[in-house]
């Protein structure tokens, strides 16, 4: 079976999940940085669950690249996918995520989510949210957007006195909190402003 | 579970109807490929030098590129110099006009009519293409009448060379893509069509690609212009004979729509898919793209891909000219050991364009079915849109089904949104169906009809009913 031949090998992280284990990642890249995340997760015994967030905030000329690639080897693994994040200044930003569900994983259930918002004519989002299936019994699903602010949101806060400013902030913040992790919101909350 | 499996024997055993051979008399030309094989293709069309410096210019490009292996394909090794590259029936000397009745037969058996009569609904102009040639071209006269050029791709190098000349590989450009040189060095026959300003194509216009000859690969050219205001709706079938060789069929389609025109293409794709043990079929390596040239102008993709051992097809659309649209609907069944590496590219150049993609996979046996699509908001598509939805449906447990979009923004206004699901038919379904008396295969047919449906409500009538046909043959017995 040629599954998974198509594929880059994965040169950063990587991860085994054994039976019954459930591995939690979450990852975080502000302002100022420009960062390459390369994980992949094997899930090999049954059972075994992965909860994966992933937020980026960039502006000026930063270079993001995140990769993920999660392989479902055996029956009845869970993964979670959510990868959120916007691009300000002249960004560049690529998610490229892979997950593969080896023959014979039934009971599979996998879910990736990708969604980005472009604040400036400069900045750049590339997404290929992948999937490789091999086996019938299973529930994947991806999803990916590219968008902007939403301008009636916008309006309503504006019209109740918010500043232009401040509002943008609140929507970003409310964009972005699935993958805040706990702990981080202030200093998070502090970051969006410098884009 | 032993009854699913005689259902899947049954399902995925369906004939392949269209697999005869037809027994004319046929002029080959020798084997292999150079430039004396393009000069002697070149010569036997009569051709004029230009399009003879294209075909080199071509081969010469296509000599130096390596075949593309990105593809999620499992492709064997194609020996060049060992196909034929131009096969026509013999004419019959004393009766020059006429169609060899056994060549009728033929299109009559493939229930592609070669008078021309009406067929269901209303009435189709066909221009059947036999191996390397055009055999005929219906309704020529009447469409004339409205300006319509509707003719095979030789005739319309013949008498309409300014126009060839100016919109050939406008498109797709000779170097393009390692197929796409590979045709324009070799390109026999094809259908040209041009659609006059402000004029609305009274009837279906459609291409008839049939494969006979053994040893042969079919590398048909099309070519469709739609002038400012204009609208055609255009359609293409396509059958080959059951052999145990794999031929090649590599095309080229290329349309060009003008300011506020309307060109729908529709294809049923029902190359021989090989037998049940993956030998034979046809490699079907396709390359077609339109460009919405001026403001407000559409273009719709519709295909049926059924046959074919391996299916290597991109119908794109440049958007170029500010609020044009484009779409493609498409449903691509694969079975046995075929393998289907499909979608489509959505450039969005200009502003405010629309662009709305939906892919139906359906695997079954032990095939494998790719979704792989681009979508590109260039930094001029200010408020571009698109939104694309790729589902799969996988039918036993041997069948593989994937998702490859890749989705690029360089604008803060555009919007992108895509998504993608895989399932199998579930055990509830068919339960639900055999409750009311549905027996499964009848469940599946059902059920696949159903997810499929929002692709075949958007065929022509003529095609439709085939289509339902054909993916109800192709798909018989895939519960899972």
């Amino acid at each position: 079976m040629g599954h998974g031949k198509y594929i880059d090998p994965i040169c950063g992280e990587s991860y085994k999940v054994a039976a019954g284990e459930t591995l939690r990642l979450s990852y975080v890249i502000l302002p100022g940085e420009s960062r390459s995340i390369d994980v992949a997760v094997d899930l090999t015994g049954e059972g075994a669950a992965l909860e994966l967030t992933a937020l980026y905030l960039s502006g000026a000329d930063e270079t993001v690249r995140i990769r993920t690639l999660v392989h479902h080897r055996v029956k009845n693994c869970h993964s979670r996918q959510l990868i959120k994040g916007i691009a300000g200044g002249s960004a560049d930003v690529r998610f490229d995520g892979v997950i593969v569900v080896a023959p014979g994983a039934d009971g599979t259930e996998a879910l990736q989510e990708n969604h980005n918002i472009i604040l400036s004519d400069t900045a750049k989002v590339e997404t290929l949210p992948q999937l490789e299936i091999y086996a019938d019994d299973v529930k994947c699903s991806h999803g990916a957007t590219v968008g902007r602010l939403g301008e009636e949101e916008l309006f309503y806060m504006r019209s109740r006195g918010i500043p232009e400013k401040e509002a943008k902030v609140l929507q970003m913040l409310s964009f972005i909190s699935p993958v805040v992790p706990e702990g981080r919101e202030e200093e998070i909350a502090a970051a969006l402003t410098k884009l | 579970m032993s009854e699913d499996k005689k259902i899947i024997k049954e399902f995925t055993s369906g004939e392949y109807k269209e697999g005869f051979v037809t027994d004319v008399q046929q002029e080959f030309i020798p084997k292999g490929l150079n430039e004396d094989i393009i000069r002697l293709i070149s010569k036997r069309k009569e051709e004029p030098e230009w399009l003879l410096e294209f075909r080199l210019d071509a081969f010469r490009r296509w000599e130096k590129m390596p075949m593309p292996d990105w593809a999620h394909l499992d492709m064997p090794a194609i020996d060049f110099q060992d196909i034929i590259y131009y096969a026509a029936p013999k004419q019959d000397k004393d009766r020059p006009k006429e169609i060899d009745p056994k060549l009728q037969a033929t299109f009559d058996k493939l229930g592609i009519p070669l008078n021309e009569r009406e067929v269901l609904a209303g009435v189709v102009a066909v221009d059947a293409v036999f191996d390397s040639v055009s055999v005929t071209t219906t309704f020529r006269k009447t469409l004339a009448e409205k300006g319509i050029i509707f003719c095979s791709f030789s005739e319309a190098v013949k008498e309409h060379p300014d126009l060839v000349r100016k919109y050939l590989a406008s498109v797709v450009p000779p170097g393009d893509n390692y197929f796409a040189a590979l045709n324009s060095a070799v390109f026999s026959d094809g259908s040209f069509c041009y659609i006059p300003k402000g004029v609305k194509c009274p009837m279906e216009l459609s291409s008839y690609f049939r494969i006979n000859a053994r040893g042969t690969g079919q590398f048909e050219r099309t070519l469709i212009v739609a002038d400012e205001g204009s609208y055609v709706s255009y359609m293409e079938g396509c059958t080959a004979p059951i052999r145990d060789e794999q031929q090649l069929h590599a095309a080229v389609v290329e349309i060009v729509v003008e300011k506020d025109a309307d060109v729908k293409y529709s294809t049923v794709q029902n190359w021989y898919p090989g037998d049940a043990q993956g030998r034979g079929g046809i490699l079907n390596l396709v390359t077609k793209r339109g460009i919405c040239k001026g403001s407000g102008s559409h273009l719709s993709w519709t295909q049926v891909e059924t046959g074919s051992a391996i299916t290597w097809k991109y119908p794109s659309t440049i958007l170029k000219g500010d609020y044009s649209s484009s779409e493609f609907y498409s449903v691509a069944v694969t079975n046995n050991f075929q393998q289907a590496d499909t979608g489509t590219k959505m450039i969005h150049l200009g502003r405010g364009t629309k662009s709305r993609i939906v892919s139906k996979g359906i695997s079954a046996g032990k095939s494998q079915n790719s979704y792989r699509g681009l979508v590109r908001m260039a930094k001029g598509a200010v408020g571009a849109r698109n939104y694309s939805q790729c589902d799969s449906l996988l039918i036993g447990k041997d069948c593989g089904a994937h998702t490859f979009p890749d989705i690029q923004s360089f604008n803060p206004t555009a919007v992108v949104e895509h998504e993608a699901t895989t399932s199998k038919i579930s055990e509830d379904q068919l339960f639900y169906c055999g409750q009311r008396g549905i027996g499964p295969e009848d469940a599946v047919g059902l059920i696949v009809g159903g997810y499929a449906r929002e692709v075949l409500s958007r065929l022509p009538m003529e095609f439709a009913v085939e289509a339902r046909k054909l993916l109800q043959v192709s798909l018989e017995g895939s519960v899972g």
